[in-house]
């Protein structure tokens, strides 16, 4: 019993020292956009509640939110559809070609973008397609594809086979078995697979810096470019940062076990 | 069932269309790309296998893959050398609260990678709390700013990576432990083995799939590190952490030689396949 209760008190000091590692350098940067002074150093007792209306108004961040919620809502709508068509096309119907094309699907989660972006680039530049929230958009719904076949076979193929043979003799069609057996029933995958892509389009930070300017930027470049403007009001910069990093951040304390067993899941099967 | 295998063809070529056209395609023309200099306007020239040569020919871009090495270190290394120790020392049995320490450890991969830059350009800031510490305990010479200096920068920038892959890699680890079967531990300690023998003997072996993976996804990302090096650094003082995404940013959209970033971009490519491809290999021969 002796030795049981050490270990216990071993363990939690343990994850204590490595969960003050991390969160560290997270309270100092709150702390930071707390302080009323420029520099970020925290003033005890005074809170600058006001840092985030200003960093706020001053990065315009009504305008880049609006453009982050409507790109990643938008990408993640039409990265589901394509990923549930592929996963069932592949996982249940078994899809003619199958042994030569999902391979090739799955050979795109290999492919890292940056050996990509060049062509991409000079091809939307070509289509006037660079600057457009369509033709970003687009990019996103495109090379997220090889992931969400890749999730979404895996999700239908864990299915029951005998489900599908019931429906089957039923007389269901295949489009009618996806929408009225199926697709119920792999909610919680596709609930994982949006809560994951909305977090991966909203952080993207490479593609909108190379793909979109002005009025049409993204959250995360806009807080760069607001970081590099006001290099010297650190209190401001942090707050902005809070502003930005807080719609994931809400959605990873509703959904924590989600995010965790989705990228943990989506790590080890690749 | 014959013709819903056509059904089903006709349902995976709508993502594969969009496959095509926005991965494909592209990685065609990169490869075509890579042997002509061309500056984005004018007419493109053919130079052979130039724009590979340059990671010998050009030290800068040399340095960049010199750059990788070290941040391996930090952001594979590191983190999955202290995952491991943890996840060997943390107990198998279920502790009340894991699932706190659980959200707070994977907190960092959530965090948009901008933010990430701006909490540590705060840590290592001329008035920052690593610097006011050093100044209480007496060490006020060796205050610097940490991510302007020549000879520190590099490492700075490769902590924040190790704080950004330990916990996840810890998570992997520990949850990878629970999965091993007991009945393995038992015979070990029947053996007569110590915690170091059971170590190297049930737990290494037993976590193989999960290093593979921490491994893969920790090297390719040091090697693609852009958004944390271009908001903290832009790759200096001087070229001291350029990585090769930077320089492939800079080749194609600042003073374009296109042909040279599409080769970059090749190489950083074959480099993660390879590394993919490898540590697989590895992995599943033993």
């Amino acid at each position: 019993m002796r030795t049981h209760k050490a270990e216990t008190i071993v363990n939690y000091a343990m994850l204590v020292l490595l969960a003050i590692a991390v969160l560290f350098p997270v309270f100092a940067f709150v702390s930071a956009a707390l302080s009323p002074d420029r520099s970020g150093i925290p003033v005890p007792g005074v809170f600058a509640w006001e840092n985030f209306a200003i960093a706020w108004q001053e990065a315009e961040f009504s305008k880049s939110m609006v453009v982050s919620l409507t790109v990643a809502v938008s990408a993640v709508a039409a990265q589901l559809v394509l990923a549930v068509l592929g996963g069932y096309g592949f996982g249940v119907l078994n899809a003619a070609g199958q042994k030569f094309l999902y391979p090739l699907i799955l050979f795109g989660i290999m492919v890292s973008i940056e050996a990509i972006i060049v062509p991409l680039y000079y091809q939307m530049r070509e289509l006037q397609l660079t600057n457009s929230l369509p033709g970003y958009i687009l990019i996103h719904v495109g090379t997220g594809v090889p992931f969400g076949v890749f999730w979404m076979r895996a999700a239908f193929r864990s299915l029951p086979r005998s489900i599908f043979e019931a429906a089957h003799i039923d007389g269901a069609g295949s489009i009618k078995m996806l929408l009225n057996v199926a697709l119920p029933l792999v909610k919680p995958a596709i609930l994982t697979y949006a809560l994951l892509g909305f977090m991966w389009t909203w952080n993207d930070y490479f593609l909108s810096l190379i793909f979109l300017h002005g009025d049409n930027q993204t959250a995360t470049v806009a807080l760069g470019v607001f970081q590099g403007k006001y290099l010297t009001q650190f209190n401001l910069m942090a707050a902005g940062g809070l502003i930005i990093a807080a719609p994931v951040l809400i959605l990873y304390i509703i959904f924590q076990r989600r995010f965790i067993s989705g990228m943990l899941a989506g790590a080890l099967k690749e | 069932m014959r013709r819903s295998r056509w059904m089903g063809l006709a349902m995976v070529l709508v993502p594969l269309l969009f496959y095509a056209v926005f991965m494909l395609a592209p990685i065609c023309q990169s490869f075509s790309y890579s042997f002509y200099k061309w500056d984005g306007h004018s007419a493109a020239t053919w130079v052979g296998l130039d724009n590979y040569l340059s990671f010998v020919t050009d030290p800068v871009l040399a340095s960049t893959l010199s750059h990788v090495l070290v941040l391996i270190g930090f952001f594979a290394l590191l983190p999955i050398v202290l995952g491991l120790a943890s996840a060997a020392l943390i107990t198998r049995r279920a502790l009340p609260g894991m699932a706190l320490f659980r959200f707070i450890y994977f907190l960092p991969q959530v965090l948009t990678s901008v933010v990430v830059a701006l909490v540590f350009k705060r840590l290592y800031g001329p008035e920052g709390p690593i610097n006011e510490s050093l100044r209480a305990v007496g060490l006020g010479s060796w205050t610097k700013a940490w991510l302007g200096d020549f000879d520190w920068a590099l490492p700075a920038l490769g902590l924040i990576g190790t704080w950004v892959t330990f916990g996840f890699c810890m998570v992997l680890f520990i949850s990878g432990v629970s999965s091993i079967p007991t009945e393995l531990y038992e015979a070990a300690r029947v053996d007569g083995a110590g915690p170091l023998r059971e170590f190297f003997a049930v737990t290494l072996p037993g976590l193989r799939s999960q290093l593979a993976v921490a491994l893969t996804l920790t090297i390719t990302g040091a090697l693609r590190t852009f958004d944390l090096v271009w908001v903290t650094t832009r790759g200096g003082p001087g070229t001291s952490t350029l990585t090769p995404a930077i320089a492939l940013y800079r080749a194609a959209f600042e003073n374009p030689q296109v042909g040279q970033a599409a080769a970059i971009g090749i190489v950083m490519a074959l480099l993660c396949l390879l590394i993919a491809v490898a540590i697989g290999r590895i992995a599943e021969r033993e």
